[in-house]
């Protein structure tokens, strides 16, 4: 049995990244249990000693003393249900980022953002991205979506992993265009991938001069 | 007496049936497959921004002589329901997209028209029988399933829809 297990741990351990969520979700089964360890037991006023058990007192004393103690009793339990929750938050938080790290390392790390300014000739559709020939996504942008973009919201397109080297980007724009009417545009770039993160920017402008919108890629230095 | 035993070994099998569908359909009490999707008229969809809102699916096809009658009655309940926080959908999952969107275009109803045409959707939601028409509760997560159009499935229909609005 030991033998077994060995040999299926050899066999996943080239394959580190793909096994990410479940190293994520070992982490959450590990941390939950941590956090049922080190929570407290629970409030003995719950495991109520039987009536019998309870000295004779006068009616008024005995309705009186118990309610007391149960309101201490809920007020600490919320407070023991509101740390909880607090810990389940930073945990999905520090899962996330983990995540992230696990599944995107930073040196092979390539990010997308779209960024619309204006937007008076052009109404967002679709974007459809290609790397290296290859498309990596068709994105449907919703009314709520596009109204974020104009607002002056950055969205993160697409976030990838590619080899060091030369490559290519075409991005291809949805929408209607002046006058209403279906607007397709590209826009593309070279660029060199190094070692560290990459981070590029498809922005939409409107070019007043020609009453036209502007599709330009820009990479983040 | 016959037929009376007849008669009771129907309406058993008929209620069975109702029942099988329900159980068979394997996303019941899962969180519903986010998707975006073109309407036909108006912008796109994405059902993960309706969360909050009773949510029914409806897929069609033009080719299905039975969904335009069910998209009339969802259209109904809709009017009724819509100030109560309902949201309905028509998801076709036709095989030729211009033939979806002029059959989408000839029907009057008052909510968006979907086309999903390379029934992506359709797959996740695993339609094997149109009309069929997904109720979704208002965290998102998949509660009844009606797999035909009838009077009485019309009734379950809204008795369900009715559990949903009131939760």
């Amino acid at each position: 049995m030991p033998d077994a297990l060995t040999s299926r741990e050899c066999r996943a351990a080239p394959g580190g990244l793909r096994s990410a969520p479940a190293v994520a979700l070992a982490l959450v089964l590990l941390t939950a249990a941590r956090l049922a360890a080190a929570a407290p037991p629970p409030a003995p006023a719950h495991a109520a000693p039987p009536p019998a058990a309870t000295p004779a007192k006068p009616a008024g004393a005995t309705a009186a003393a118990p309610s007391a103690g149960d309101a201490a009793d809920t007020r600490g339990l919320d407070e023991q249900v509101q740390g909880l929750k607090k810990d389940v938050v930073d945990l999905n938080r520090d899962l996330f980022i983990l995540e992230e790290e696990l599944l995107f390392p930073a040196n092979t790390q390539v990010a997308v953002f779209l960024a619309v300014d204006v937007g008076d000739f052009f109404g967002l559709d679709s974007v459809q991205l290609k790397i290296d020939n290859k498309e990596v996504i068709n994105y449907l942008y919703t009314p709520r979506e596009v109204d974020a973009l104009l607002k002056g919201g950055v969205q993160r397109l697409y976030i990838g992993n590619l080899k060091v080297g030369q490559h290519e980007l075409v991005a291809f724009f949805n929408g209607k265009g002046p006058r209403d009417r279906a607007y397709r545009r590209g826009a593309s770039i070279k660029f060199e991938k190094g070692i560290g993160a990459k981070y590029l920017e498809l922005k939409i402008n409107d070019r007043q001069r020609k009453l036209q919108p502007e599709f330009e890629i820009r990479d983040w230095e | 007496m016959r037929v009376l035993l007849q008669c009771t070994a129907l309406a058993l099998l008929g209620a069975g049936g109702v029942a099988l569908a329900q159980r068979s359909y394997g996303l019941i009490a899962r969180t519903a497959p986010d998707f975006t999707l073109h309407a036909v008229a108006g912008g796109n969809v994405r059902l993960s921004e309706h969360r909050g809102e009773v949510v029914v699916l409806s897929f069609w096809s033009s080719g299905c002589g039975t969904c335009r009658r069910q998209l009339d009655a969802l259209n109904r309940s809709l009017a009724t329901y819509r100030s109560a926080g309902l949201a309905v959908y028509g998801v076709g999952v036709d095989d030729v997209p211009a033939r979806a969107a002029e059959y989408a275009r000839g029907i009057l109803v008052a909510f968006p028209m979907l086309l999903d045409p390379d029934k992506a959707v359709g797959r996740a939601y695993e339609v094997d029988n149109l009309p069929m028409t997904v109720l979704i509760d208002r965290s998102g997560t998949i509660r009844n399933v009606l797999r035909d159009f009838s009077a009485k499935s019309d009734d379950i229909y809204l008795e369900q829809l009715r559990v949903l609005l009131n939760e």
